[in-house]
């Protein structure tokens, strides 16, 4: 569609290292003919002009990049040569490294949870509709299936659905559930904390990320009940927080358990008098939590007659902002050294 | 959900529907409702703003004498105000501009001292008597918007006539200490019947063990009459049924539209809706109570755009049909809308709203009432595509129960019938596809056999079956017991009890989550796994962080343009396809794209020099499946180490790098140039060739990449030239904490000997080459017995004037194990070292 001999000839300025043959009147006018041509070859000729473009980039780039090249260095070396002894490469001073408060974070919870008895286990940053939705009871057509809060890829899985970034880590709940079947009919209960990436599909600001921290657990035993969920995250946060706390819960839904609650704790920053953290109520809402569904067992081959068990869900962002008094969420994953040198 | 405290005492006690539910006080009625029902938004006290206001009546009402649209009106306030100007009759004067304003109506006054309720919030206003055009008036006749009840400025509130003068608002109204109570709608997703305050007293009642009975009219056979009067032909024609389970109209004649009796208008207000008119305002007062959405239409402009007969057709719009809302707007439907449409054009976005050519209007005389069930997924994706939210569709997306339409059509004809006139004109249209089992059991899900014992584990309770029973039946569930063993049925509005699970949830909400007994499991001593990954990866943050580097997190996504400027392929890369965020197009292909992203911003903020790492996944289009055919993640850690350009720091900035590598794995590792195969790869494109490496652990597992980067990159994203890095496998890393780092050997007891050589050689000789060379042919030539040896770089020389080149200072220590080893049998095995070494590289001793 684009004169051969024109291609040739802006190809052949592009390998001289002409960089203004970007700018140059011969390819611009292949862009305002754009407008000119018949309305069903339009877009193929965009792609095709586009597709030039490119072509003269890379070709500038590796140009520019032979230009400007360094000479070839001995890999295998220590140093490099003619150096000085002071000059020689060394590690930045220790008192200036750091590591993230969120993943430092995420150690110390997993730590008492280890002390708690459970195991813990990596989730995933891209999973299928099964894993994400069929296996936790969302029906078909559930809202959550829209692709309005949740993030999906042009790639389809081999059911022909988008895959997708997990909005929760309960993503992993099938693959624990049966990863650890075995053990449960040998007396063993199934005790599993999943930290990880999720994901929600939202515009930035203070308040909202797309990008965030949440650990998730499972426990499923013979006899499990809904006080055994409340006293186990109950004697978590007391850890936790290295003190005694008063915990409630309220009424939730979730598909994935039932039945399903929030859960609440008096707040540890002012002793439950109120303060800017708990927004004065005196009580933070921390994390969702519920019985698992009996369709989530079945799900996993666990027979639901004699095995239930308990799940929850909570964000990592929320205890580090919370205990640092940090503002804008955004901060975590803005590289800046002016906030990541701050958590020593 | 908001819901008046007030309306429910009084719709209980005149329905006599539950005992007081209010019996220790609001404050415990609020915390039990955030513990057994849902999170309270907020509580709004809705009546002290009407303290003041009193119910007046029009006794005289004469034209002010110096102005035309003025009146001066004299009011019986029943004498109960204090400190006010009185004639001698008792009556109080009122100017008033209201066109509305006639003798014998009732009005609400706002006597002198009274604040404007609709400024109580911002700016309060308070009345005072002030001559307007030399007529004193006291205080003044309000409107309902000045008493915040709407919209309308256009007259003032006519007060229903049977409440007598000097009746206080609050009272008349039943607004005293009311409380509006906002509980959160997300904790009712799955209880429909919960969007109605009828639902929300029942629960009132059933979580404080309290028995609740609906009011006759709503859970006994509906007894819809017979034509009275004029008959209305209209035909339904559902071509939906899949979506559109249910779906009931009928046609009433002789109907007045007017405005509604304040009452209505009150009680709309309390819960933020504004009054239109006595029709509109009865369907959402009734989709208020019952939660089931209606509409009305007028029956005479649904049959002019009717063809032969007037028919209601439920169907998916054609394509390019457009309809007027409501609302004032338009919409073009998406194609698998709900649509509601006479047999020629689109009237009503089903379930959502109406159209504005089948309004309901002041002229109506004959109108169209719906009641029916729209599957709430598609109402969902309707609302969605088109931002229409609205009470209904709220109320429609929980899904609403299809066997409640003819109670709430039984309930909205004698209601319009008793405010607005209005005459039965045709048969009850009841288009039903429900299973006829469904229908004839009245509850949507079959009975569900339940034992005591199984509700007792899973709550951790010892209930017993007749306490069981009681709490399910005070909210009206049918229960037979027969020993330990249950069997329930559910109420017809209940869509959510389908389970034994489900029973256990109703049971403990009502029981009280909130005292249930608190254990932890019991626990054997079996020692919990450690995660190995998790561990290597707090070991890495540890090494990386002592050495002076800062761990940062970088997005899993990353945009197409970032990707184009390290020479990374988007097609290779896993695409989101519906972020609102272009910053979020691909799924990362390996970490170095983004650290290197956060250096310039670091410079800019003045910090020269410094090492970022991150410990992350990456996924391309490339990499394998895992078992289960999802994508599979390569785990990495990379580091950057970078040098603001005016340190003009000299050597090369990989030898950085590759410290820091070393440095990480705990011994030296082995490098090797970039094949031509290597560099093809996403992860090597930022990369310069001629700079760079493949790294592998001595045993030969392939680590990862490190280099310096192409002078494209350098420039893309604005890099001092000093700037270097690596990615590596995470995985690979492991493998040195499960035992692989140097061999151990024991202090040394005799002195070590130290001496140095210097060799000229070829520059191609790489060091690892002469390193790997000098190994070989020391461990043979240095002295005999047990001896140990170590051979480090102590320095490379390159003249300028002989590129061809290189002198390269080697140190050797060597030890005796048994013995003191002397300089000159150390020297010796140098030698012979040396002679070897030079017939192997032509190195040159100098």
């Amino acid at each position: 569609m684009i004169d051969q001999k024109l291609i040739d000839d802006l190809k052949k300025r592009a390998e001289e290292g002409d960089a203004s043959v970007l700018r140059s009147p011969e390819f611009k006018s292949l862009f305002d003919a754009i407008k000119t041509i018949d309305a069903e070859k339009r877009s193929e000729y965009g792609q095709a002009v586009n597709k030039l473009r490119t072509e003269l980039s890379e070709i500038l780039a590796e140009k520019s990049d032979q230009e400007s090249a360094l000479p070839p260095i001995d890999v295998t070396a220590p140093y490099d040569a003619n150096l000085k002894a002071n000059e020689k490469p060394q590690l930045l001073p220790s008192e200036q490294g750091t590591i993230h408060p969120l993943t430092a974070e995420q150690d110390k919870v997993l730590d008492i949870f280890y002390r708690m008895g459970f195991t813990a286990v990596e989730s995933r940053e891209i999973d299928d509709d099964f894993h994400m939705f069929g296996s936790l009871n969302f029906p078909e057509g559930h809202p959550a299936r829209d692709d309005y809060d949740t993030f999906m890829t042009t790639q389809k899985d081999k059911n022909d659905k988008p895959y997708i970034a997990p909005a929760h880590t309960s993503t992993m709940q099938n693959r624990v559930l049966k990863a650890h079947k075995q053990d449960l009919e040998n007396g063993q209960p199934i005790a599993a904390v999943i930290p990880g990436r999720v994901f929600r599909n939202e515009d930035l600001d203070p308040r909202h990320e797309h990008t965030f921290y949440q650990l998730e657990g499972i426990y499923v035993g013979e006899g499990i009940n809904a006080g055994h969920l409340i006293a186990t995250l109950k004697t978590f946060l007391q850890e936790y927080y290295g003190q005694e706390l008063e915990v409630k819960t309220q009424p939730f839904y979730f598909p994935f358990t039932e039945p399903s609650f929030e859960f609440a704790l008096s707040c540890p920053f002012c002793d439950k008098k109120g303060c800017n953290i708990c927004s004065q109520s005196g009580w933070i809402e921390l994390l969702g939590c519920g019985m698992i569904h009996p369709n989530v067992l079945h799900e996993a081959g666990i027979d639901t007659e004699k095995y239930t068990g308990f799940a929850w869900g909570g964000g990592i962002d929320r205890l580090v902002m919370m205990k640092n008094g940090i503002e804008d969420v955004r901060h975590f994953h803005s590289g800046r050294l002016e906030f990541l040198r701050q958590f020593k | 959900m908001k819901f008046s405290l007030n309306t429910i005492l009084a719709f209980n006690q005149w329905n006599k529907t539950a005992d007081n539910i209010v019996p220790n006080g609001v404050d415990d009625l609020l915390q039990k409702i955030g513990a057994q029902l849902g999170e309270i938004d907020e509580t709004v006290d809705f009546g002290t703003k009407y303290d003041g206001v009193v119910i007046v009546k029009v006794v005289e009402c004469v034209k002010h004498p110096d102005a035309d649209k003025l009146s001066l009106c004299r009011v019986d306030d029943g004498g109960v105000v204090k400190d006010v100007e009185r004639g001698e009759d008792g009556l109080v004067q009122v100017v008033c501009g209201a066109p509305n304003c006639r003798e014998g109506i009732m009005a609400a006054w706002l006597p002198p001292g009274a604040t404007v309720p609709s400024s109580v919030d911002d700016d309060p206003f308070v009345l005072e008597a002030r001559e307007l055009r030399g007529k004193v008036s006291n205080g003044m006749l309000a409107s309902p918007k000045e008493l915040d009840l709407g919209e309308s400025h256009d007259g003032i509130l006519e007060v229903d006539g049977h409440i007598p003068a000097g009746t206080a608002f609050v009272d008349a109204y039943n607004l005293k200490d009311d409380l509006i109570i906002d509980i959160e709608n997300k904790m009712f997703t799955h209880r429909p019947d919960l969007f109605g305050f009828i639902g929300i007293a029942r629960e009132l009642a059933g979580i404080q063990g309290i028995k609740y009975k609906s009011p006759e009219w709503y859970v006994s056979e509906p007894k819809i009459g017979d034509v009275e009067g004029e008959s209305l032909t209209l035909e339904v024609i559902n071509e939906l049924p899949e979506l559109v389970p249910r779906f009931t109209a009928i046609a009433m004649s002789d109907v007045k539209v007017g405005p509604s009796p304040g009452w209505l208008v009150v009680e709309l207000a309390k819960l933020g809706q504004k009054s239109i008119n006595n029709i509109v305002d009865l369907t959402n007062y009734i989709m208020l109570s019952t939660s089931q959405p209606l509409h009305a239409y007028d029956y005479d402009k649904v049959k002019a755009l009717s063809g032969d007969k007037p028919t209601i057709v439920i169907r998916n719009p054609h394509k390019g049909e457009k309809l007027a809302l409501l609302n004032g707007k338009s919409v073009e439907p998406r194609a698998e809308a709900i649509m509601i449409a006479t047999d020629k054009q689109l009237i009503g976005v089903g379930g959502i709203m109406g159209g504005s050519e089948t309004e309901v209007d002041d002229n109506t005389t004959n109108i169209i009432i719906e009641c029916a069930n729209f599957d709430m997924y598609s109402i969902r994706r309707t609302v969605m595509a088109h931002g229409l939210f609205t009470d209904a569709a709220t109320r429609f997306t929980k899904g609403q129960s299809p066997l409640q339409n003819l109670a709430v059509q039984s309930n909205m004809i004698n209601s319009v019938k008793q405010h607005a006139g209005g005459k039965i004109a045709s048969a009850m249209i009841d288009d039903n596809h429900l299973k006829e089992a469904t229908c004839k059991r009245g509850s949507l899900h079959p009975e569900v056999k339940v034992s005591v014992d199984f509700i007792n584990v899973r709550l951790g309770l010892n209930l017993k079956a007749s306490e069981v029973a009681k709490l399910l039946t005070n909210v009206e569930f049918e229960v037979e017991a027969s020993g330990d063993d249950l069997t329930v049925k559910a109420p017809f509005w209940r869509t959510d009890i389908e389970l034994r699970e489900d029973i256990v949830e109703e049971v403990g909400r009502l029981y009280g989550y909130d005292h249930l007994p608190l254990s932890l499991p019991a626990h054997d001593l079996t020692p919990a796994n450690r995660n190995e990954s998790f561990d290597l990866k707090s070991f890495i943050r540890n090494r990386l962080s002592r050495a002076g580097a800062n761990e940062v997190l970088g997005y899993s996504f990353v945009h197409g343009n970032l990707l184009e400027k390290v020479g990374q392929d988007p097609k290779n890369a896993f695409e989101v396809g519906n972020a609102l965020s272009p910053d979020l197009q691909y799924y990362r292909l390996s970490l170095m794209p983004s650290l290197l992203e956060k250096i310039h911003p670091n410079i800019k903020a003045g910090y020269d020099e410094f090492a970022l790492f991150e410990i992350g996944k990456t996924h391309s289009l490339q990499h394998p499946s895992d078992d289960d055919e999802v994508p599979q993640a390569y785990e990495f850690t990379g580091l950057v180490v970078t040098a603001a350009d005016k340190l003009k720091k000299s050597g090369a900035a990989y030898y950085q790098a590759a410290k820091y590598l070393e440095n990480l794995a705990g011994l030296k590792l082995r490098y090797e140039p970039l094949t031509k195969e290597m560099q093809a790869y996403d992860v090597a494109k930022p990369y310069n060739p001629d700079r760079s490496a493949s790294v592998s652990l001595p045993s030969g597992d392939f680590l990862g990449i490190i280099g310096e980067f192409k002078p494209s990159v350098l420039r893309n994203l604005k890099l001092p030239k000093y700037t270097a890095g690596f990615e590596v496998d995470t995985t690979i890393l492991g493998y040195l904490m499960n035992g692989m780092t140097k061999a151990y050997h024991p202090p040394f007891k005799y002195p070590s000997v130290k001496q140095d050589m210097t060799l000229k050689l070829d520059s191609k000789v790489t060091i690892q080459q002469l390193l790997d060379d000098s190994e070989d042919i020391y461990k043979d030539a240095k002295p005999e017995g047990i001896v140990h040896h170590d051979i480090e770089v102590l320095d490379i020389f390159q003249r300028q004037d002989d590129q061809e080149h290189k002198q390269v200072t080697l140190r050797f220590t060597t030890t005796g194990m048994d013995r003191t080893l002397t300089d000159k049998e150390v020297g010796t095995g140098l030698d012979k070292f040396y002679e070897k070494l030079k017939s192997k590289l032509g190195a040159e001793r100098i």
